[in-house]
């Protein structure tokens, strides 16, 4: 590792290098896989993280399911399932109500 | 400090290149291995928030121009920093140790040529400094694509003495190619190296005969509105995991306007640097605590195509605690 600016570093997904202990990083997925499966339904899609299986389940209402590494593999997989990517800037997350 | 050249004039590099492209990266490396020497660096940062200057610690000095692009409207506050620095420096004797070498490090918004014009147009700094080099970096991933879209990128390579392609070994041999020879036909002046994370990597030659691929012509009013900076705040309310959900489905859909994404965000592991282009996420990185940490939690988004208040709208939807999505 390059003492300047530290490459390469943290290993994993960018989206868990927030974690300093096995223990934030059980708590974040949890937290996440929530999240997830709160923003998916919508699309008819669910997602689930136990901790368990090591990646994140997720099917569709027919009982499709795929097992996907991280974040990015989630939304490239909801992507393909449902033809369209899952837009955070749709109007349906901007509404006030 | 070394002493003064023949001329008594300081000596300026313009370090440039597209938003994301790796000038501070590369600068980083090169304050660290001290190819510069004792150099005084100028960092301009379009978006009002600096987070490049936390990274550029080596340098002798450091002024942080924030929040407004010095080649358009910051250019008066870079002609007012450099003056300041001239002026700090004609009060010390000749003779003695003084500063010699700046580096200034532009937005990635910024076109270099109306910088070197802008610095050798003024009528004090003219006769303190001699403008050296123009090094404009090169994203060896995305260059190609920024060239044929947008005429700011293409601007940008014309201006450059030096052109230093980073993240070279992302890309297969034959992108490499193509790119450099699209750039030899924007910019057949400038000699052509490659760095990766701010080492110099070998280049092979490149075959005097290939052809470049044409580019097609833009206009300067470009239809789907200009890049602009914006900054979100992310309060106490959202948890950092869930910001990274949020932001990662964000890229995923908006990758190809969302430019450039950089902002530090307090974790448990302890400030997490992020910065991406385009769709992709550099490496993360935990940053040391230090004194000043007011900007943490503001992250800056430059792109275009989305309004700056439905980020905030769409990140508390999207990633509030206590809110559903319907």
């Amino acid at each position: 590792m390059c003492n300047a600016c530290g490459n390469p570093a943290v290993l994993g997904h960018w989206t868990e290098a927030g974690a300093a202990t096995p223990g934030d990083r059980l708590r974040a997925r949890f937290h996440r896989a929530g999240l997830l499966d709160k923003v998916l339904r919508p699309y008819g899609l669910t997602a689930h993280d136990g901790g368990v299986v090591p990646g994140i389940q997720l099917s569709t209402l027919s009982g499709n399911q795929s097992i996907l590494p991280d974040l990015s593999a989630v939304w490239a997989e909801a992507e393909r399932l449902l033809g369209r990517p899952v837009d955070p800037l749709d109007p349906v997350f901007l509404n006030d109500d | 400090m070394t002493t003064d050249f023949a001329d008594g004039r300081m000596r300026l590099t313009v370090l440039g290149g597209y938003l994301g492209s790796g000038k501070t990266t590369w600068l980083r490396h090169q304050l660290h291995v001290g190819s510069f020497g004792p150099v005084h660096v100028i960092v301009n940062e379009a978006a009002e928030t600096g987070v490049d200057d936390v990274l550029l610690a080596a340098a002798s000095g450091l002024t942080l121009l924030a929040g407004g692009c010095s080649c358009c409207t910051g250019r008066q506050d870079l002609i007012d920093a450099l003056r300041r620095l001239c002026d700090q420096r004609s009060r010390l004797a000749s003779n003695g140790q003084r500063l010699q070498r700046i580096v200034l490090e532009t937005s990635g918004l910024a076109d270099p040529g109306a910088i070197v014009a802008a610095v050798q147009g003024d009528p004090i700094l003219v006769n303190h400094i001699v403008i050296e080099q123009t090094i404009v970096v090169v994203d060896a991933l995305h260059g190609l694509a920024q060239l044929q879209t947008e005429p700011l990128g293409r601007r940008q390579i014309g201006a450059a003495d030096l052109l230093i392609l980073s993240k070279t070994d992302a890309v297969d041999p034959e992108s490499l190619n193509l790119l450099r020879t699209t750039l030899r036909a924007l910019c057949p002046s400038a000699p052509q190296s490659a760095a990766v994370l701010g080492a110099a990597q070998p280049l092979p030659n490149l075959a005097t005969d290939a052809q470049a691929p044409t580019l097609p012509p833009l206009s300067d009013d470009d239809t789907r509105g200009a890049i602009f900076p914006t900054r979100l705040k992310i309060d106490d309310s959202i948890d950092w995991s869930a910001f990274a959900l949020w932001l990662s489905a964000l890229l995923h859909a908006r990758g190809n306007d969302l430019v450039r994404v950089k902002g530090v965000l307090p974790t448990p592991a302890g400030r997490l640097l992020l910065q991406t282009v385009r769709k992709v996420v550099q490496s993360p990185e935990i940053l040391p605590a230090q004194e000043n940490q007011s900007e943490d939690g503001t992250i800056v988004f430059i792109g275009r195509g989305f309004r700056p208040d439905d980020l905030q709208k769409s990140l508390r939807r999207f990633a509030g605690r206590s809110e559903t999505v319907k």
